[in-house]
């Protein structure tokens, strides 16, 4: 069997069957993902590479607990290590050490992405290239307060305690950075269609 | 808060879990009736869903598949041939007695899906179990040690974590504190260890080793100030998941 021409959902089977070859390839498909994803909350190698080995010994361990009506394999694993960082951050009492690498590089043409075949990667390629456009015509102050939100799993008033401003101004940041990228997102779909 | 009044103004955050815990429970409880805000956060999920394409790719150590390979295999091996064989002749017996299993499964679900029903109509009202399309709330009950205390553990999407919020437990002594207790197969794993304001009000994020989802139950007991390995003392919530 070819595994490295299954999609997401194929693989995704075949782990919760104990195939570790499928494991291999969807690690070379998500691993970059992943480990930059910990690297951006941690802002450390050898945290994000645990965080990283942890996250696909879980994708191992709950193969079967996933559920495609739910999400899409690289949102599924996006959360956990998401989430998986955050423990870490908590853990560690370290989030008041952020370093402001949230959204450092934001050039559209720092995009390289792997997928089951061609069109599926020139798709999300694009995906991440309109994305970061979106994120980067933020405002400083919103893209900064998503970023504390999203990165480091602040809540609204440990955002506006870390920034010393008022909770309500927060509140305002997060809201108008979300609107915004909804919009562009909506945008990108239409000028697709 | 009704169906009626939406809230519009905290879905994008609650679809970004950035929602402190009072907001994150009123907002929770107000998904479960509204499918005009479910829908609403149905959008905003999506450009969370996006967040990650945003970020600097980095190329993770060229060692690290090795390593997390060798784990995996790791485990595999300590599973044992035996157990994979005798796995192998229980799926044989499955597969050849499928229509008797697939007969009593039927009958099963059905039961199942009555009795939840039945149930669900009894917790309704009372806002004891509720769910979300993006959230599990599960209710704590309270026990004669602590009557008209309540609980709730809000888990997130993926049951990868949680919160615990409890209200009307009775204030401890400095020498005790409250543990939550995580319950699989009659094992206890601490969720985490906390204290309650005088109103008996507190809140406590889970800590697990394993996803919350993957527990069956929940309870929470008395115990010296600090916490115990184990439950030593009297129970005073519990639900099951």
């Amino acid at each position: 069997m070819d595994y490295a021409n299954l999609e997401d959902e194929a693989l995704i089977r075949l782990i919760a069957n104990d195939r570790s070859e499928a494991l291999s390839v969807l690690y070379d498909r998500y691993s970059r993902l992943v480990f930059s994803l910990a690297f951006n909350s941690v802002g450390d190698m050898d945290a994000a590479e645990e965080i990283t080995q942890d996250v696909f010994l879980r994708v191992w361990k709950n193969a079967h607990s996933y559920r495609a009506e739910k999400a899409q394999v690289n949102t599924w694993i996006s959360s956990i290590t998401r989430y998986r960082a955050i423990d870490f951050l908590r853990k560690r009492s370290s989030r008041l050490h952020f370093k402001s690498l949230s959204w450092d590089d934001l050039s559209p043409n720092s995009v390289s992405i792997e997928a089951a075949n061609p069109e599926e990667r020139t798709e999300r390629s694009l995906a991440a290239q309109r994305v970061r456009l979106a994120v980067g015509g933020l405002p400083d102050e919103q893209k900064q307060a998503l970023a504390l939100a999203y990165f480091f799993g602040l809540t609204h008033s440990e955002i506006a305690e870390y920034l010393e401003e008022p909770l309500g101004t927060i509140k305002t940041r997060i809201r108008l950075g979300m609107q915004k990228l909804r919009k562009a997102f909506n945008e990108d779909r239409r000028s697709e269609k | 808060m009704s169906a009626d009044q939406h809230i519009d103004n905290l879905i994008a955050a609650y679809a970004l879990d950035c929602l402190d815990e009072d907001e994150m429970i009123w907002v929770s409880r107000h998904l479960a009736d509204c499918a005009r805000c479910r829908a609403e956060l149905s959008a905003y999920q999506q450009v969370v869903d996006q967040l990650p394409l945003a970020v600097q790719q980095r190329q993770p150590p060229s060692d690290l598949k090795g390593k997390l390979m060798e784990q995996v295999n790791r485990k595999d091996t300590d599973t044992g041939q035996e157990s994979q064989d005798f796995w192998h002749r229980f799926r044989g017996f499955l597969r050849q007695t499928a229509p008797v299993w697939s007969l009593a499964s039927l009958v099963v679900i059905v039961l199942l899906v009555a009795s939840n029903l039945i149930l669900w109509q009894q917790m309704r009202g009372i806002s004891g179990q509720s769910r979300a399309d993006t959230m599990r709330v599960v209710a704590l009950d309270h026990t004669q040690v602590a009557p008209g205390a309540t609980g709730l553990i809000v888990m997130s999407l993926d049951g990868e974590h949680g919160t615990l919020v409890v209200d009307h437990l009775p204030r401890l002594s400095e020498e005790n504190q409250y543990q939550l207790w995580l319950i699989n197969n009659g094992e206890r794993d601490s969720g985490g260890v906390f204290s309650v304001s005088k109103e008996g009000y507190g809140s406590v994020w889970v800590n697990s080793a394993q996803p919350l989802a993957d527990y069956s139950a929940f309870g929470v007991t008395i115990e010296p100030a600090g916490g115990s390995p184990g439950p030593t003392g009297e129970k005073v919530l519990g639900g099951n998941l």
